[in-house]
């Protein structure tokens, strides 16, 4: 029994293919379902995969009530465009997600290579701020000392001047002369000294303040105090009174403020004439002491 | 009984002729396939050409249909119209398709040009 429904069956199906031929349309609507449901569309848009079932099933239902019918075919050929819209709706379903994807990975590249670049500027502008820095300080170390210096030129000027007054107010009043020594100052023995006196008189202060003023201005020289006398009397008298009156006129500056250090005292007597001794009038110029500023600086 | 008869018969010949006449004029459909087609044109299926051929199958049986209705086959033409849709909503999926895969496309090659650039 089970034998022959087995042989029948085949055979019925034999029969049922060769009386009834599907359309064309069908047959191609079966694939293409096929096609549909077995790919991404299945996944990504059901509900136009059911639509395409749908339509081939009715397509089917048509087929068997009239195989041959133009409505069969027209329902087939509906069910086969379905079928194929399926797909095409899965594969463009499918292309927006790869497109999502992209745009996500576009943006996190981006955000990559921006904190890339940040970190990279970052360290650009720590480099350049402590260049900065250092130029600072550079520049303000450099207009401290141009500052120093133009302070320090001031100053100097100001003393060159105060000390050119000084000796300009000094030559005024007093004998002043250059000789190989430095600057002479020769102050008159009758105008400082009474006779045989090495006491600086009243009258002479004035004149010695001024002497030491503009010496203070030359801070740097050395000072000379030379005592000389004319030829009148002994040497041993001379030479002692030119001593006594060189001291004399040292401790007086020395008073007035110039460096004791700086200033040495000396008599000659009357070993250095610089005027006639045969006359009144060039003893009286030979009667001296002279304060040299010596050329160079000490 | 010969009015009844007679009118029975007038009634016969009025379901005979609605029978004959078919299917009543398928308004719905020529009005949903046009709208299907414009659907089509808008989704950019006639610059398309893996959509165009689809595009002109349903405006052409769409064509074919109308002039089935003048001729009183409004079976036939539903049938047609029905088709015409089917193709022109193919026509906006493949439209769909063919746009969405190259938007997809340039992006990829966005990300790969960026990703060398990054590279670098």
């Amino acid at each position: 029994m089970s034998r022959i429904a087995a042989l029948a069956l085949p055979l019925c199906a034999l029969f049922a293919c060769a009386t009834a031929r599907p359309p064309a349309e069908l047959v191609q609507a079966r694939e293409a379902y096929a096609t549909a449901e077995s790919g991404i569309a299945a996944k990504l848009v059901p509900a136009d995969v059911h639509l395409a079932r749908e339509q081939l099933d009715a397509a089917e239902s048509a087929f068997n009530k009239d195989a041959t019918s133009q409505d069969t075919a027209d329902i087939a050929y509906i069910a086969l465009r379905k079928a194929q819209r399926a797909t095409a709706l899965g594969e463009a379903a499918a292309s927006m997600q790869a497109k999502a994807q992209a745009d996500k990975d576009h943006g996190r590249t981006t955000e990559a290579l921006l904190n890339r670049k940040d970190a990279q500027l970052k360290d650009t502008q720590g480099t350049l701020a402590q260049e900065r820095t250092a130029l600072e300080k550079t520049q303000g170390a450099l207009a401290q000392q141009k500052e120093m210096t133009a302070a320090e030129r001031a100053a100097r000027l100001d003393a060159e001047k105060k000390s050119q007054d000084a000796m300009d107010a000094l030559a005024k009043s007093l004998a002043v002369k250059s000789d190989i020594r430095g600057t002479v100052i020769t102050l008159s023995g009758g105008v400082v000294f009474a006779t045989n006196q090495a006491t600086i008189l009243p009258g002479a202060q004035a004149q010695l303040n001024q002497v030491a003023d503009a010496l203070k201005t030359e801070a740097e020289h050395h000072f000379s105090v030379e005592g000389h006398t004319d030829n009148q009397g002994t040497d041993t008298i001379n030479d002692d009174l030119s001593t006594r009156r060189a001291n004399a006129v040292r401790d007086y500056l020395v008073v007035r403020g110039v460096s004791a250090n700086a200033i040495t005292a000396a008599g000659f007597g009357s070993h250095k004439p610089i005027g006639d001794n045969k006359n009144a009038e060039g003893r009286a110029m030979n009667r001296r002491v002279e304060i040299i500023v010596d050329k160079n600086p000490s | 009984m010969f009015k009844t008869s007679s009118r029975l018969l007038v009634g016969a010949i009025a379901v005979l002729a609605v029978a004959c006449a078919g299917a009543p004029r398928p308004e719905a459909r020529i009005a949903s396939s046009e709208g299907a087609i414009r659907g089509a044109q808008e989704a950019g299926a006639g610059k398309v050409p893996q959509a165009t051929l689809e595009l002109t199958l349903a405006q052409e049986q769409r064509q074919h249909a109308l002039e089935l209705v003048k001729d009183g086959d409004n079976h036939r033409a539903e049938m047609v119209l029905a088709r015409a849709e089917a193709d022109a909503e193919l026509a906006v999926a493949l439209a769909h398709a063919a746009t969405a895969k190259a938007d997809a496309d340039q992006a990829a090659q966005s990300v790969e040009d960026l990703q060398k650039k990054a590279a670098q």
